[in-house]
């Protein structure tokens, strides 16, 4: 019973930062799961910037052979260190790079951006839905 | 420090000192810890969002807590209950097929498949067995003493 009532009051003490987190956090989430992430940019924004985009696959190589955005790069984490130089070929400085995996639920495309950021690429954008959002807009 | 009580204050450093980091790197990113919970498609986006702002403090404090007298059997049974509760949201991600990564140390630093996490959530049960069985009982046989 002790041990009850100290886990509710460490609960409790967690209430408060918590509070505070969803008013004031720079990262904090969005109550609304349409809402975008900060970086993620929707496919219709997305096509409305024609086709100076340059389309970057964070999905695996296989994945990206079966099928991909047309004129997409390949450029994942796994192959990274082969693949960045292909992708500095095609890359104009300031052309804007849209990054994509699988679907919501893969974050590849979050991490490959953040590399391509720290490596000074800019700006990037992460596409919403990644290659699903593509496919059910087809 | 007597030998038994250095083996528990190791206990107590493994178990809280994993919770604080998972805790701190879940909160420096509560909107990338939203979407890792998302990945179990287990609550809706408003629970999961709930939860990527609360857990992280609930480790946090928890971890905290382990290391005070006054709120030990408390933080472990709550850090015994998120061990449960994490093991039972992996295993489900493992029997319906998902390939996610675990989120257990949200964003900033690389996450580990649901098998590692599993293995790695038993061994932290060591810890807080052993913290359980012989941490607690410790407290009460010096209480009964002094009484």
């Amino acid at each position: 019973m002790k041990a009850v009532r100290q886990a509710l009051w460490i609960l409790l003490a967690a209430l408060v930062p918590a509070f505070l987190a969803s008013a004031f956090h720079p990262k904090r989430p969005a109550w609304s799961e349409d809402v975008l992430q900060p970086g993620e940019e929707r496919l219709g924004t997305v096509q409305s910037w024609g086709d100076s985009v340059l389309w970057v696959d964070a999905r695996s190589r296989k994945e990206f052979d079966t099928e991909h955005i047309p004129n997409a790069v390949l450029l994942n984490l796994e192959e990274w260190d082969q693949l960045f130089p292909a992708f500095l070929d095609r890359w104009q400085p300031n052309q804007k790079v849209v990054v994509y995996c699988s679907s919501l639920a893969c974050h590849m495309s979050e991490e490959v951006a953040d590399r391509l950021r720290r490596n000074s690429v800019e700006p990037v954008y992460v596409l919403k839905g990644g290659w699903e959002a593509w496919k059910s807009k087809r | 420090m007597r030998l038994p009580d250095l083996g528990l204050m190791a206990c107590r450093i493994i178990l809280g000192g994993l919770f604080l980091v998972a805790g701190l790197t879940k909160a420096y990113d509560p909107a990338g810890f939203a979407t890792e919970i998302q990945n179990y498609h287990l609550v809706p986006w408003v629970g999961g969002v709930l939860l990527a702002l609360f857990l992280p403090w609930v480790e946090i404090f928890a971890a905290g807590a382990l290391f005070l007298k006054r709120f030990q059997r408390g933080a472990l049974l709550l850090i015994s209950a998120m061990l449960i509760i994490y093991s039972a949201a992996l295993i489900s991600a493992m029997a319906r097929g998902l390939n996610i990564d675990c989120g257990c140390f949200g964003r900033l630093i690389s996450s580990t498949g649901i098998v590692w996490a599993l293995i790695r959530n038993a061994g932290l049960m060591i810890p807080a067995g052993i913290l359980w069985i012989f941490g607690l009982r410790g407290q009460a046989r010096v209480k009964n003493r002094r009484r």
